[in-house]
């Protein structure tokens, strides 16, 4: 008799522990839904700024060089591929049923046509800013491999430029940093979303679960 | 939700835009223009002249290209096909609303935040749009 109510004692526990366990699970879920989405409006917010900053900066741009130099009848309509990508990965690719994409930006990759550049040993690294190759803790090499990158990127982005004439404005050179800065915050929002979206559809598992 | 496709990881994929044109010039600046061998840009300018089965076919197509991790398209423009694009649910590309210069964005018609308003309301969110 004594046995059996220990074994249901025991029982009632375990159910107990497990319950508790659910539920800070799904608290947790709830706290990071509530994160991204905090996350999500705070960088909607900071992109609408660094779009505002970038039309404004366009608009003086148009003033000092004319309407007819900034305008879509001037874009590049030769076969070209964009300078500026995205890298997909996949968080959490053992959960196929919640699939949680991570974008990441890959600025000013140069293109195949300019083989003039050096390329350094890690192909990688023609891909990075010279912020992160510093980081990389390869300072002894460093130096001579972010010239080479920088000098990369500053063609690529005078090559945008040039689509516009061979002299621009500065005010158009302010307005690039500021899309660049945009997009940025578009990969941020990118990653808030899927974290967001991930979140909610585990929560709403939950929910059809408990129910 | 059954049969989800599995995300298609790329180390080079595009940023298409259906917006304004300030808005695609200066991304074009930022470096993210292509243009492929079939002369298919990653861009659509809409102006007066843009009717809404162009921005619908535009739509349709970079959504169901391999090639294109993020669709960037203005919110006035996505109120425009409302309806396509609340019913997109693809994990990629992700679709972003962005505000444009004559439209400040507005979180109540963000399709990603209505589909997730849901968690806090009992009521559908049709029937908040009614």
């Amino acid at each position: 008799m004594a046995e059996i109510e220990s074994d249901q004692l025991q029982r009632a526990s375990l159910d107990e522990t497990k319950v508790k366990n659910e539920d800070e699970e799904e608290e947790e879920c709830i706290l990071q839904f509530l994160d991204s989405l905090d996350a999500y409006l705070t960088l909607v917010d900071s992109l609408s700024s660094s779009l505002r900053q970038g039309w404004f900066d366009l608009a003086s741009a148009r003033q000092s060089m004319g309407h007819t130099l900034i305008s879509s009848k001037l874009f590049d309509h030769k076969v070209h591929s964009a300078s500026t990508t995205i890298n997909i990965t996949e968080l959490d690719a053992d959960n196929p049923s919640d699939p949680k994409p991570q974008f990441s930006l890959s600025k000013w990759a140069t293109t195949k046509e300019n083989p003039s550049s050096e390329v350094p040993n890690n192909s990688n690294l023609r891909h990075r800013a010279p912020t992160s190759v510093l980081e990389d803790g390869e300072k002894s090499n460093g130096t001579q491999v972010s010239s080479v990158v920088s000098n990369d990127i500053q063609k690529e982005r005078s090559k945008s430029l040039t689509i516009f004439g061979g002299l621009v404005s500065p005010k158009l050179r302010t307005a690039q940093v500021s899309f660049e800065t945009a997009l940025d915050k578009i990969v941020e929002i990118a990653n808030a979303r899927s974290s967001m979206l991930s979140s909610f559809s585990q929560l709403q598992l939950n929910k059809k679960s408990s129910s | 939700m059954a049969g989800r496709a599995q995300i298609p990881t790329s180390n080079s994929a595009l940023i298409a835009m259906i917006a304004d044109e300030d808005t695609i010039t200066g991304f074009l600046l930022a470096g993210v223009g292509n243009v492929d061998i079939r002369r298919k840009t990653n861009y659509l300018i809409v102006d007066n002249k843009t009717t809404v089965k162009q921005i619908e076919d535009t739509f349709k197509e970079f959504t169901n290209r391999d090639d294109i991790a993020i669709v960037l398209i203005s919110q006035y423009v996505a109120n425009m096909i409302r309806f396509l694009v609340d019913s997109y649910n693809k994990p990629v590309p992700a679709i972003l609303e962005i505000p444009s210069k004559d439209h400040p964005y507005d979180p109540a018609h963000d399709s990603v935040l209505s589909r997730v308003k849901y968690l806090f309301s009992t009521e559908s969110v049709a029937s908040d749009r009614r």
